[in-house]
């Protein structure tokens, strides 16, 4: 009996521990603050804030979002007004005949939070310190490009460049992130910047730094009072006084943490926790209303082939791998249907369909592929809708019926699959088959390894064992490997045969393509054994496509003449196959209303990405409100 | 020299030699890594934003430089002990150029703390408990503890973890089921943050404990059970000795001696970290510290938990095994 009187003593004792009401935040009002995931986790180096030395520390734990700012923002959605917007410059970037010279006029009346005015003087200290200090984040592209720098007044910097860059700006327009200003009357007194932690870091953007855990698990960020001299003004006045960037842990904690209201904005969760959240969760949404909840970004998870390997320099071998995968069962496999699919090497999102996927249906309906014993049409329009249908029985009405909004939701049509076809392309390339297993041309069995990457991305890892295991029914000897951690390190090297990964990311609002596609020329294509630099991971090089890349770096970044070029490039990729590109790369951001409003989405508030660790993300901060 | 000098050097011996080559397949290992801290940089600065091919290759170069990794194999392997000599681990490749001595003292503390509470919460919990149920074997109560004990000892640990953080952080939320403090408090050891310390402690311990008292109640009972039948017990009951004494003097003293070790042991190892519990509960510690410097290929960071760890385990070995022929007269030194 003493044993029991034991235990119910320490219940006694222990019980106020869990009983006594403690807040999430302690000392801040839950109303006036937003919490939201850092994606980037446990921050190890938490104290560290010079986001311009190389991943010293954290930049998206609020950093690039609230602290920082630069010329030019490109929204991969609509915009707050307008997909593109003058930030610190006045207006868009001002280019010479030949593309040698850029001006930028800044903007008047925007201050660093410690009260200094910014001005050109910090644009000249960020170039020149960049210009002759090696390994900092931007060195290399501006030792690279810039030739000279001057401020002719402190509202006007003329860059002078080594060689013709018609997309200069590029480097200070964020997509995600972009080169960053520096103060320069803090950085100026420090004797070597690449050990400066720049704790507490003085901001332009519209909040400061408040408080962090040394164990990096959160950080609070704290409104300026004097907001009205940033750039995020012209907008009105950031809602949330207080914004806290979290470690909330892997995806089941984040539902949990937000069923609890205590995580405003999941970056991303899984899709069986966006399914709980949307079926348990009142007050939570994603960026489509129903099915498929997530936000499309502007990337476009692929199967990479890598060019490399003599397996897949056919171009018949290409498409016959196409043709092998039914992409309705990948969708399924992956995202459980809430994918939201493209045939074409474009992600489906923002700017996409507008300018490439729905002008180019017509080309795609009307495409022929010769198999040497037959011409198909191997685009199937329906795909989009077949996937819609097929979910509409267990979801109801949360699968839309117009077509449109299936196209916006599921994407448009893909490749229909054809193992006849297949066949006969491989035949021809001097593919045989014996028994049910293919064989190359040498002989040798047909084998394809294709490389995911576990756990870390299970997606994307549920993706590539579909698509490995449809290419396996068909006789061809392929498996998943595993590269867990070591993802970056195979696809720059080339260490691959087929890879479920990305190499097209665009800017998602602007159709401009450059932004990958310039990256793509031949001339930086890595022979074997050597790295390949970002972004063609397939190391594949076209005469065609150098040529459409020569004639957009000819041409300004809103000349329309890139679209048509952007439609030309489109159309060699359908022709050659080089990658198989199967759909955006979908995130499943979750709102959370219970004390804030005005998120974005994709029905009535399109004004820019939910995924909160883009640095677009201060946009959104103007429009949230709190509930009342 | 003979006796216990003798003994005491050949151990020390042991102590060098282990932690030596310890350290020297740390090395092996985690250079063989296929993950290049560098290109995981270069991945990470190059993945999200506009970044110009021509510049790729500059970076990876400066980033060579920056990090000391020009040199070879053998010439990383000659700084690697001349810092260790020095005690320092050199500079975090994925954290840089914040040195890993830094970030590992940064997270130890919450490691130790954690695991030191709930391995010698359990140790004590496990063991009386186990001690009472051998010699009380009829008790009740005590079999009931027995059960439970067995019934938990198997479950996977991530499971339980799971069932805990289900039940009291959503189920029934009364405790924070992220991080090691509230969120936005001074670490000033005031009685709100230690309050705020003990709820977030609660399930990561209680997880622990859990799961493995059972391992130390069993042990325990099993050794008190063959205590019990020894002569030198009976004699004592038949000479009417009270039985707490014959409990407390007789048997439990004798039969904690391999306890003390086990004890010693998993003290030691508390140095690895408790991967599973601070990624479960998202605590703060050196396990969550090694996943993210192993996915990084930190090795610099990896070797520096490594080496912490190596040495720990084999110093508490060294001082079970000094302590030994002082506590136990049949373990003779030679």
């Amino acid at each position: 009996m003493r044993l029991w009187r034991a235990v119910v003593a320490l219940a006694v004792v222990l019980w106020p521990l869990g009983a006594v009401a403690q807040g999430t935040i302690s000392d801040l009002p839950r109303k006036e603050t937003l919490i939201v995931e850092n994606p980037e986790g446990t921050i190890k180096n938490a104290g560290w804030f010079n986001i311009w030395a190389i991943n010293a520390g954290s930049q998206s734990n609020g950093l690039q979002q609230l602290g920082m700012d630069t010329f030019w923002y490109i929204d991969p959605q609509k915009g707050v007004d307008g997909v593109w917007d003058n930030s610190l410059a006045a207006e868009k970037p001002i280019y010479n005949a030949d593309f040698t010279e850029m001006t930028v006029k800044l903007r008047k009346g925007i201050f660093w939070s410690d009260g200094v005015e910014f001005t050109a003087d910090d644009v000249l200290y960020t170039i020149q310190t960049h210009m002759k200090t090696n390994g900092l984040r931007w060195s290399a592209p501006v030792q690279i490009n810039v030739a000279e720098v001057s401020a002719p007044d402190p509202q006007t910097v003329v860059f002078k460049l080594k060689k013709p860059n018609s997309r200069f700006h590029a480097l200070f327009t964020v997509r995600w992130n972009a080169m960053w200003m520096m103060p320069k009357h803090v950085f100026e007194k420090v004797p070597d910047i690449t050990k400066f932690d720049n704790n507490p870091p003085v901001t332009l953007g519209a909040y400061t730094l408040k408080s962090f855990d040394p164990n990096g698990k959160w950080y609070i960020w704290q409104k300026r009072d004097d907001w009205k001299r940033t750039t995020v003004a012209r907008f009105g006045e950031p809602g949330p006084k207080y914004v806290a960037y979290i470690d909330p842990g892997p995806p089941d904690k984040r539902v949990i943490a937000q069923m609890n209201h205590e995580l405003d904005i999941i970056h991303d969760t899984s899709p069986e926790g966006m399914f709980k959240l949307a079926k348990d969760s009142p007050s939570s949404h994603g960026w489509f209303k129903g099915f498929p909840y997530a936000h499309p970004d502007p990337t476009l998870p692929a199967v990479l082939l890598n060019a490399e390997n003599p397996m897949f320099q056919n171009r018949d071998v290409r498409w016959a791998l196409a043709l092998l995968i039914d992409i309705k069962a990948v969708s399924l496999a992956s995202y459980r249907g809430a994918a939201t699919i493209s045939a074409i090497a474009i992600p489906p999102t923002g700017a996409g369909p507008e300018y490439y996927h729905e002008p180019l249906e017509a080309w795609l309906k009307a495409f022929e592929l010769d198999t040497g014993k037959q011409k198909i049409k191997p685009y199937d329009p329906t795909i989009g809708k077949q996937i819609a249908d097929m979910l509409r029985p267990s979801l109801k009405d949360q699968i839309p019926t117009d077509a449109a909004d299936i196209a916006k939701a599921f994407g448009r049509g893909w490749w229909k699959p054809n193992p006849q076809a297949a066949t006969e392309l491989l035949q021809r390339a001097g593919y045989t088959k014996k028994g049910d297993k293919w064989y190359m041309p040498d002989g040798k069995p047909f084998t394809i390894h294709v490389t995911v990457e576990g756990d870390l991305r299970p997606v994307m890892t549920r993706a590539g064992s579909m698509v490995a295991q449809q290419w396996r029914q068909f006789g061809i000897d392929a498996s998943t490997v595993v590269a867990q951690g070591s993802m970056f390190d195979r696809r720059q090297a080339g260490d691959y045969e087929a890879m479920i990964s990305w190499s097209v990311e665009t800017w998602g609002g602007h159709p401009d393509l450059a932004y990958f596609l310039d990256s793509w020329h031949s001339q930086f294509v890595a022979p074997p054994g050597k790295p390949q630099p970002a972004r063609n991971w397939q190391r594949w090089s076209n005469p065609e496509l150098d040529k459409i890349i020569e004639d957009t770096r000819k041409i300004g970044f809103d000349d329309p003449k890139g679209v048509e070029l952007g439609r030309d490039y489109v159309k060699l990729m359908v022709r050659e196959m080089p990658i198989i590109p199967l759909m955006s790369y979908n995130v499943f951001t979750v709102m959370d209303e219970t004390y804030w409003t005005g998120y974005p989405n994709a029905a009535t508030a399109p004004y820019t990405d939910p995924v909160p660790n883009w640095g677009n993300t201060k946009y959104m901060m103007v429009k949230l409100k709190p509930k009342q | 020299m003979t006796g216990y000098p003798l003994y005491l050097l050949t151990r020390l011996g042991q102590f060098a030699l282990v932690i030596f080559i310890g350290i020297n397949i740390a090395f092996v290992v985690t250079h063989a890594t296929p993950i290049d801290p560098v290109e995981q940089s270069i991945a990470a600065s190059t993945q999200f934003g506009s970044i110009n091919p021509e510049a790729v290759e500059m970076m990876r170069q400066s980033l060579k430089e920056l990090y000391g990794l020009q040199g070879g194999l053998w010439d990383q392997y000659v700084t690697f002990w001349r810092r260790i000599a020095a005690g320092d681990f050199g500079p975090s490749l994925s954290a840089f150029p914040t040195p890993v001595s830094i970030l590992i003292g940064r997270a130890l503390p919450w490691t130790v703390a954690l695991l030191v509470i709930s391995t010698l919460l359990t140790w004590v919990l496990g063991n009386l408990l186990g001690g009472l149920a051998g010699y009380y074997r009829r008790n009740r109560a005590l079999r009931f503890a027995g059960i439970l004990a067995m019934a938990f000892h198997p479950i996977p640990y991530y499971i339980v973890a799971f069932l805990l953080l289900i039940v009291f952080g959503y189920l029934w939320p009364i405790l924070p089921i992220s991080g090691g403090y509230t969120m936005n408090m001074e670490q000033d050891w005031s009685a709100e943050f230690i309050l705020s310390l003990l709820r977030h402690g609660l399930l990561p311990v209680a997880s622990l404990a859990l799961v493995g008292l059972g391992g130390w109640f069993m042990g325990m009972r099993s050794l008190v059970s063959n205590v019990v039948t020894e002569d030198y017990v009976a004699y004592a009951e038949l000479a009417g000795v009270e039985r707490s004494r014959i409990l407390r003097s007789y048997v439990m003293r004798n039969a904690l001696v391999p306890q003390v070790t086990g004890l010693a042991i998993s003290l030691g190892s508390i140095f690895n970290g408790a991967i599973i519990t601070e990624q479960v509960f998202g605590y703060p510690g050196v396990g969550t510290l090694l996943i993210s410097a192993v996915h990084a290929g930190d090795y610099s960071l990896v070797l520096g938990i490594t080496t912490v760890s190596i040495i720990a385990v084999s110093f508490a070995v060294l001082l079970i095994d000094l302590a030994y022929p002082l506590l136990d007269p049949r373990v003779k030194a030679r």
